[in-house]
């Protein structure tokens, strides 16, 4: 399932606790090269805290921990443009243009000015903020503020790109344009990805595999999609409730 | 971890926007303009009518003060520029060593509780101690007005910009750091341009106060500068002159609030303007 050689992501046993609230407990997968993973769970599941253990934000108490290499806790600067994340929220700084904000992790890792915004100006074209990357954050709408940070976490092309609930906020067709968006960029450029999200649709359009975490528990269910899973209405429906029996409530 | 900002636990935490968004210093000035010119016309009326009544020793006509402040800057425009200056050095040097203190503060968790209870301890010490200690322990004048403005000055720098850099959302800490920056790009992308506010802000909020000190100092420690005029012009019992003074000090205040108001404008020009109703 997971391509040849070794995987981007790799959690064996891990375990985290924020005192005597056990969150995470005998969590182990993978997410192999160019592979898009969807972990999904409920609210209070988990969820953001797989994502912060694998960008090396918190440490996990137990288990191993391995992101390209290395752990990214301990190993924190090893990870130094292998990696990007689009978060719940946009995060945009409000004293940056929109060029300028997703221009900011390449100048982090060190690309001449000049160069970093012909970049970002690049991207901003692809997720389609063409003429709006002179506007300041608070002049963009929120699906505007969404791409904008999206072309921050891709631009700097990064191994490995971690979405936290990137376009759950957002209104129907917006998110789903930016989810057929991305997924196209992510498959066109070979990115490996782990996606977060309570939402099924979600997680059933994009992934190529999907993980439903339970609370306390790893992974309680494990599926792979594929092509002919998502234009099968009828798969996709017992698919969908299946996975919503696991994750104990419907999304 | 590259940068340790101390901040409060990420999971609740909202996008933040940052604290200080209140409307432009400029915006409101340009909105008062009427009701200040009618502040002033009144204040010139209950002038020329208290002359009428009391003696000129006590309560000069207005135009006597006008000509009086036209003597004064003519004759002594370089004690003007003394005091400027003095004062632009000092709030300079407070400003950087304040806003070094700060950073420090809010970034090295170690040093914190030292550097916050010096600074706190010396928010405690009032404006008259510092003045009388400045006359013991310097004999140069100059040095003189340069400490006491400074040490008083320093905290409220070193406090907002501690303040400010604790404020700093941790979701843009977790941001940047995603990117796995240096230590001097968390500072340079993130800290600085998120404490520029918190700079102007205390600037505005201390120049006047400043001028009032600057001008005490002058008068305790020195010859020369608008205090030490002031002074004179009291023992020879120019009141014209005092007042002529004091008008000159409430326009300079007056025109350094503009000043930072448009630099204000100029530099945080990304900032929504949040009419309040
Ligand atoms: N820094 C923290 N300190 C204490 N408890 C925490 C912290 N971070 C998360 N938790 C707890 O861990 C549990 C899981 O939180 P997490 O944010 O990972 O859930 P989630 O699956 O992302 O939920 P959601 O879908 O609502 O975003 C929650 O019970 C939360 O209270
Ligand atoms: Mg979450």
């Amino acid at each position: 399932m997971s391509a040849a050689g070794n995987p981007v992501i790799e959690l064996r046993d891990v375990r985290k606790a924020f005192g005597s609230n056990v969150v995470i407990e005998r969590l182990d997968f993978d997410v192999g090269k160019g592979e898009i993973v969807a972990l999904l769970g409920q609210t209070g599941s988990g969820k953001s805290t797989v994502l912060n253990i694998v960008m090396g934000t918190i440490p996990a108490d137990a288990g191993s921990v391995r992101v390209a290499g290395s752990d990214p806790y301990r190993q924190f600067a090893r990870l130094r443009g292998k990696l990007a994340v689009s978060f719940q929220t946009d995060r945009l700084l409000p004293w940056r243009t929109a060029v300028e904000n997703a221009e900011i992790g390449l100048l982090v890792l060190g690309m001449p000015k000049a160069k970093a915004r012909q970049v970002a100006r690049t991207w901003l074209d692809r997720v389609k903020l063409t003429g709006a990357g002179d506007l300041y954050p608070h002049q963009l709408s929120g699906g505007m503020r969404q791409r904008v940070s999206l072309a921050r976490a891709l631009c700097v092309d990064p191994e490995l790109v971690l979405l936290d609930e990137s376009f759950s906020q957002l209104d129907h067709v917006t998110s789903q344009t930016l989810r057929a968006d991305f997924a196209s960029i992510a498959r066109e450029f070979n990115k490996t990805c782990l996606f977060v999200t309570h939402r099924i649709d979600d997680a059933m359009e994009m992934a190529d595999r999907v993980l439903v975490l339970r609370p306390g528990a790893g992974i309680a269910l494990e599926e792979g999609i594929d092509a002919s899973i998502r234009s099968s209405l009828q798969r996709r429906s017992a698919l969908h409730d299946k996975i919503a029996a696991v994750m104990g409530a419907e999304a | 971890m590259a940068a340790q900002v101390s901040g409060k636990p990420a999971e609740s935490a909202r996008e933040a926007v940052p604290v200080a968004t209140v409307q432009t210093e400029s915006a409101r000035w340009s909105g008062d303009l009427v009701p200040t010119l009618v502040v002033v016309a009144l204040l010139v009326l209950a002038i020329q009518v208290g002359s009428a009544f009391l003696p000129p020793y006590v309560m000069p006509q207005p135009l006597i003060i006008l000509q009086a402040t036209w003597e004064v800057l003519t004759a002594d425009p370089i004690h003007i520029g003394i005091t400027g200056l003095r004062l632009a050095a000092a709030v300079l040097f407070s400003m950087l060593v304040g806003v070094l203190l700060g950073i420090i503060m809010g970034v090295f968790p170690r040093l914190r509780p030292y550097l916050r209870s010096l600074v706190i301890i010396d928010t405690g010490i009032p404006a008259l101690s510092w003045m009388l200690l400045a006359i013991f322990w310097f004999r140069d004048p100059e040095v003189r007005i340069f400490f006491i403005l400074s040490v008083i000055l320093i905290p409220f720098y070193a406090l907002n910009v501690f303040d400010g850099i604790r404020a700093l959302p941790r979701e843009w800490v977790d941001m940047l750091e995603s990117f796995r920056p240096r230590r001097w790009q968390v500072l340079r992308y993130l800290i600085a341009p998120h404490i520029v506010p918190y700079i102007l802000t205390t600037t505005k909020a201390v120049i006047g106060y400043a001028i009032r000190m600057a001008i005490f100092a002058e008068l305790v420690a020195s010859a020369i500068g608008i205090g030490s005029r002031m002074s004179l012009a009291q023992s020879t019992f120019r009141i014209d002159k005092v007042l002529a003074w004091t008008l000159l000090l409430v326009i300079l205040n007056l025109a350094l609030q503009a000043a930072i108001a448009s630099i204000d404008k100029a530099l945080l020009k990304w900032r929504p303007e949040a009419a309040v109703r």
